[in-house]
């Protein structure tokens, strides 16, 4: 048995070491056993590749991957490398193509991932060439399992993880449907370098306490308190959660005249149309962050919809990949209505510029940690659990270091 | 033939708007717009697929104060300043009052604690309203060539 690569504290999940953000040992272990390991990950929308030919190009962790449509409709997922030598075949973002061919060599696969041609396989006049058993079945492109669900496409490197709807669970199953209810429209991306390790990004989208603190036009414009009605949904032990809120439901005082930073007096917004909305749900939800474990986010913060993937770039920098969304068949002040307040989001946003630097600042605060140091979380006690009324807690980060410790074996 | 007096109003117009940012003066900027103006900061991937969605995307003079407003008041990120080099500068067309024009844009940034980057270079799309009393920006489409933001954007480009 090979010795752990470290010790996790005794006070289990209320603590995390500080060394998991920063370790490159322990980078390169979350990349076999949790992004290559039995994990369902986000990989794009079905929106993004309607018709065949199409296909979209991501990560899962650091791995390349493309996920294609087959000129049935059907839809697979493939790492995106050349099984000769290795060279990433597609590029871009996202295109159309017939076949995939490795600038390198030439080799072409199909949208499957099977090997259709190796040019000069036969060799220049009966010389050279592959050997005689050289067989293209035996090299076709590392397959990734894909499978959508409402439109959402998930994939796993993984051959013996469990189904992917039990994998999501009842809950969060339950609120993938409730958003991707109708057909999507995607309507841009973005992308935002954050220089802190992967992990610091999925606790902060998790964390319900810093929310009204740290994000200042949150509560300042009372779009989200924590004295409105919410509550974290937590799932799978806890690997998955939803944090929510619904707007109408506000009740005044909490925050004014309690020195919390998080309200700023006398500010008004000259335009205050930004944040308009319109109740969409029938829930009475205004915002609500799911957290899919290990790096996903679907975000609803009042008519901005997203899903944000974090692409782990090292120990100390993952980039954030942002995919706005609203329903085909919005009316226009509906779509108008979603751009206007992405003015909330993305790497400009009131309420998530914050979070920019917010990781990169515990990155350089636990610099230079011992090992026996450690962040604390026991707001709302130890247990992992959901609370439909309250948002005073940190069960749902909690329940994030039960996964990891749990696929990490620490 | 475009004459010198209005490529001076363009470049001068240019120039405060330069000075307003650099200067940390960003209470000036809003009021180098029109009241109904637009502006916009978007990325060429999104651009380019004709996406509609905005890294920032202000639909009035009063969206631009309060994205003042935010990065005084509201927003939480560590202090940094813009040097912005502006090159290229083509006036296409004068349509009435208004003067297409485009030019390009190189913006350094340098955090509190010394760190310079190339944060930003793309392209100005403008519509310039040529009013006697200075030219103002009717309209002003920022689209930055890389679709990358490195940790955030709160000062505008």
């Amino acid at each position: 048995m090979k010795e752990p690569l470290l010790e996790w504290p005794s006070a289990g999940v209320t603590r995390s070491p500080y060394r998991v953000m920063s370790d490159p040992e322990i980078y390169a272990q979350e990349q076999a056993r949790i992004f290559r390991g039995p994990t369902w990950n986000y990989l794009c929308l079905e929106a993004e590749i309607p018709d065949p030919g199409t296909f979209r190009t991501t990560y899962i962790g650091e791995t390349p991957v493309i996920v294609a449509r087959e000129k049935d409709g059907s839809i697979h997922a493939m790492v995106n490398r050349c099984a000769h030598k290795g060279a990433m075949l597609c590029p871009e973002a996202g295109g159309k193509r017939q076949h995939l061919t490795c600038p390198y060599h030439g080799w072409v696969y199909d949208l499957q991932g099977k090997l259709r041609g190796v040019p000069f396989q036969h060799g220049v006049a009966g010389k050279g060439g592959m050997p005689e058993g050289f067989d293209t079945a035996d090299h076709s492109l590392e397959r990734v399992r894909a499978q959508s669900f409402y439109g959402l496409i998930f994939g796993t490197l993984s051959t013996d993880v469990e189904p992917l709807e039990t994998y999501l669970g009842p809950s969060m199953a339950e609120h993938v449907s409730r958003v991707f209810h109708k057909p999507v429209e995607v309507l841009g991306y973005h992308h935002q370098v954050l220089h802190n390790n992967w992990k610091l990004y999925m606790e902060n989208s998790r964390d319900p306490y810093h929310a009204t603190i740290l994000h200042t036009f949150y509560a300042t414009f009372k779009l989200n308190r924590l004295t409105m009605d919410g509550g974290i949904t937590v799932d799978h032990d806890g690997w998955h959660s939803i944090n929510y809120s619904k707007g109408a439901t506000l009740r005044e005082g909490g925050y004014e005249g309690t020195g919390i930073r998080s309200v700023v007096d006398d500010v008004g917004l000259a335009d205050p149309s930004l944040i308009e909305r319109r109740q969409e749900f029938d829930d009475g939800i205004t915002v609500a962050i799911q957290s899919i474990f290990p790096s996903c986010v679907n975000q609803q913060i009042y008519n901005t919809l997203a899903i944000r993937n974090v692409v782990p770039q090292g120990p100390g920098q993952c980039e954030l990949h942002w995919t706005f969304f609203g329903y085909r068949g919005d009316d226009h002040a509906l779509r108008d209505m979603r751009l206007k307040q992405s003015n909330l989001i993305g790497p400009a946003g009131y309420v998530s510029i914050d979070d920019g630097v917010i990781g990169e600042y515990v990155q350089r605060g636990i610099a230079g940690t011992g090992v026996d140091a450690n962040s604390v979380m026991e707001m709302g006690g130890s247990a992992v659990e959901s609370t439909p009324g309250s948002r005073a807690t940190e069960a749902t980060l909690r329940g994030f270091w039960t996964g990891y410790r749990s696929l990490m074996g620490l | 033939m475009i004459d010198e007096k209005l490529r001076r109003q363009i470049e001068d117009l240019h120039t405060r708007y330069i000075r307003a940012i650099d200067d940390d003066c960003l209470e000036d900027w809003p009021a180098l717009f029109t009241e109904e103006c637009l502006y916009k900061i978007v990325t060429r991937e999104n651009f380019d697929q004709h996406l509609p969605l905005a890294v920032m995307d202000c639909r009035s003079r009063g969206m631009l104060e309060d994205r003042v407003t935010g990065l005084r008041k509201i927003n939480f990120f560590e202090p940094h300043r813009y040097s912005h080099q502006i090159s290229g500068l083509m006036i296409e067309s004068v349509e009435g009052i208004i003067a297409n024009c485009r030019s390009n844009y190189l913006v350094v940034r340098t955090m509190a604690e010394g760190t310079m980057t190339i944060f930003s270079a793309g392209t100005y799309l403008d519509k310039i309203l040529l009013d006697p009393a200075g030219a103002k920006f009717e309209e002003r489409i920022v689209v930055a060539d890389s679709r990358r933001i490195e940790t955030l954007l709160v000062i505008p480009l």
